[in-house]
């Protein structure tokens, strides 16, 4: 369907002039240089409890005798950094592997055959990698990940010259349709891209009720401490994830830097990034984070072991 | 929080207060008659007949009400009703609750009364009010994984000048379920002045306003509103909305609107957009021609913007709220503002998918 309002689609989130990235690439700089191994398989993927199922998955591993990991593994980094990523792709397909703002190399790895990208970071934030083939079935089928750009020297801020924080968190956001999608595309068929019904919606790769438990997931800290959450929507679905107990800031919308404002349902939109600092209002007390619409709350109609975790207060 | 001698309590007093419901018939009145205060301006709800409360001292009880939509189906929600408003009589509250009103330096005191509520078997049985965006401790903040009450409870707190502009309330129960239901309403936090009295100011110390008009935005799939779709149910892994709605309304063309507000030339307007849909919604105010007219958008999730924006078009996505304002010509005219639903995958529309409202100055 042709979206005649796609060019003024705006939200008070996108209607901030994104500010303009600064090129970090300065020549005084040293830079370091970082270097990861991705394997590409095809495997299985397990969302745990009621609702939960295995899923037939594609995905990006660091390890070639393993399962494939959803989402795959965080690639890490700093402004001004080179990373350079060797991908072997040990599956049966063509796969490719795109850092979106990052590389532009759409190019397919035939089967058995491997590539190195090798790209800098000049800005510190958070970017999706993905497999961009197939009209979106390589990525649905769990082909993606984050790369992680910190600011230069270690500190804890967003970027040099930016906001601090306490905490940081990285929410990989994905949906999957497994009867449609991953159940067809993992046995060879022809999956029709005009329907999509996902019913498996993950944090991390995890359920709400793994998501809800996991400390790598949950934002916490003591009351006035910041947790920085880079975001990255990785499925094919807008998510809205709504924050209980306090507003938070806004300093990443639509993958770009926006001027700070308060919101407390930050939506990122399929394939972009958000990035939010959210403090702590609350001593030992416990609140959800979670999707704000219908059936992403479930897992196949499970309630909340869809996209969802927790707020604790120390 | 457990079941426990206060959850008793509070469930004896419920039924108290249903039974002093039934015996009075001042309710509703009472509530519409309370949206205003000194300084505040007019028309909150148009012609849906949403009452403005104040959240200070309210009673809110569970109802069912049958809608009876376009197409001549006949839909089931679950309604916030004002103590008991509309039950023998008059087919009902209104989809949407009343719009609860806070001054900020006032105390919320909401009681959710669960005389009579319609509800799921365990394990989501019951109701709770979340006020959504007031950022309410963990013991207002009606979430029953974390603890609330589901049998009826009694919900304190209160609001800085931050929050001055719009949020919302809705049930945290089940949520795929009770939210699709109706179990939703505005909230708006107002500034006071050293008086106590509520002002209309679009955000703390911000511009005035002559009208406001809030705006509840939600979506129907009348799957999720069969009474045999309860409990963990792939009926919630899938969701089709067939009907979309503005303050419980279809308002399907200009023509048949679903709200109407009929203002002062060269006036001012405050626009609430409420989003408690499930999919993504975009707010557009046009002439009759067409033409899509400018407004500006002061608040977003209730906080002002570090600066307000004028555009032609915004989105207000799923559990979000913007607040934006209008100045009227100083000549007569129409404007439809206007929501067009889109779906979460890739923005497209909806057959009936636009609501329209209709603004004479």
């Amino acid at each position: 369907m042709i979206n005649v309002l796609a060019h003024t689609r705006l939200s008070v989130r996108r209607l901030f002039a994104p500010l303009l990235f600064v090129s970090l690439f300065l020549v005084s700089t040293v830079s370091q240089a970082s270097s990861y191994t991705l394997y590409i398989k095809a495997g299985t993927h397990t969302v745990n409890g009621a609702g939960g199922t295995t899923i037939k998955v594609w995905g990006y591993t660091d390890n070639s005798a393993a399962a494939p990991m959803v989402p795959g593994p965080v690639i890490e980094s700093h402004e001004g950094e080179t990373v350079s990523v060797y991908v072997y792709n040990q599956d049966s397909r063509p796969h490719n592997f795109v850092v979106a703002g990052l590389t532009t190399d759409t190019i397919a790895i035939p089967a058995n055959s491997n590539k190195t990208y090798t790209f800098t970071t000049p800005n510190a934030g958070v970017y999706l990698y993905s497999d961009t083939l197939n009209s979106n079935v390589n990525r649905e089928m769990g082909l993606y990940g984050a790369v992680v750009v910190r600011a230069a020297g270690g500190a804890n801020v967003t970027w040099t010259g930016g906001p601090s924080f306490n905490y940081e968190r990285l929410w990989v956001v994905s949906d999957m349709d497994k009867p449609r999608w991953n159940d067809i595309a993992s046995t060879g068929g022809t999956v029709n891209t005009s329907v999509y019904k996902p019913n498996y919606f993950m944090m991390n790769g995890l359920g709400g009720f793994d998501a809800m438990r996991d400390p790598a997931t949950q934002i916490t800290g003591t009351v006035g401490q910041v947790t920085l959450v880079r975001i990255v929507n990785a499925g094919q679905f807008d998510q809205s994830l709504h924050f209980h107990s306090n507003h938070m800031k806004a300093i990443v919308v639509d993958s770009a830097r926006v001027t700070p404002f308060g919101d407390d349902t930050i939506n990122i939109k399929a394939g972009k990034t958000a990035m939010v600092l959210f403090p702590i209002k609350y001593a030992k007390q416990t609140f959800p984070v979670h999707v704000h619409t219908a059936q992403m709350e479930t897992a196949n109609g499970v309630y909340l072991n869809g996209a969802a975790t927790l707020i604790v207060g120390k | 929080m457990k079941i426990s001698i206060h959850t008793l309590f509070l469930r004896i007093r419920g039924i108290l207060q249903a039974i002093a419901t039934l015996l009075t018939s001042a309710g509703l009145a009472s509530a519409a008659m309370m949206g205003g205060g000194g300084a505040v301006a007019t028309a909150a709800n148009p012609t849906s007949g949403i009452p403005v409360v104040n959240a200070t001292s309210v009673t809110l009880v569970v109802q069912t009400v049958n809608k009876v939509m376009h197409d001549g189906v006949n839909v089931p929600f679950w309604v916030y009703c004002q103590n008991g408003g509309g039950m023998g009589g008059g087919g009902g509250c209104p989809v949407a609750g009343p719009t609860l009103q806070l001054g900020v330096g006032q105390t919320a005191n909401i009681v959710l009364n669960m005389m009579m509520a319609p509800q799921e078997a365990a394990p989501y049985q019951g109701h709770t009010i979340h006020p959504h965006g007031l950022d309410v401790a963990q013991s207002e903040d009606g979430v029953p994984e974390t603890g609330a009450p589901v049998l009826g409870d009694t919900y304190t707190f209160a609001v800085d000048a931050q929050h001055v502009g719009s949020h919302m309330y809705h049930c945290h129960v089940h949520t795929v379920k009770h939210l699709e239901m109706g179990l939703y309403g505005g909230f708006v936090v107002k500034d006071t002045n050293s008086a106590g009295t509520l002002l209309n100011t679009i955000n703390h110390g911000g511009p005035t306003y002559d009208y406001e008009w809030n705006m509840v935005l939600s979506t129907v799939d009348p799957a999720y509103h069969n009474n045999n779709a309860v409990g963990d149910s792939t009926v919630f892994a899938d969701y089709n909305p067939k009907y979309f709605l503005i303050n419980g309304l279809e308002g399907i063309s200009s023509t048949a609107p679903a709200d109407t507000l009929t203002a002062a030339t060269g006036k001012k307007v405050a626009f609430r957009l409420i989003g408690l849909q499930s999919v993504n919604a975009i707010f557009q105010i046009k002439n009759a021609s067409g033409a899509a007219q400018s407004f500006t958008i002061y608040n977003d999730d209730g906080y002002a913007l570090p600066s307000p924006i004028t555009t032609t078009s915004i989105e207000v996505t799923p559990g979000s709220t913007t607040d934006i304002m209008v100045t009227l010509p100083t000549t007569s005219g129409t404007w439809y503002p206007q929501i067009s639903y889109k779906n979460l995958r890739n923005g497209g529309g909806y057959t009936n998918g636009t609501v329209y409202n209709k603004l004479v100055f």
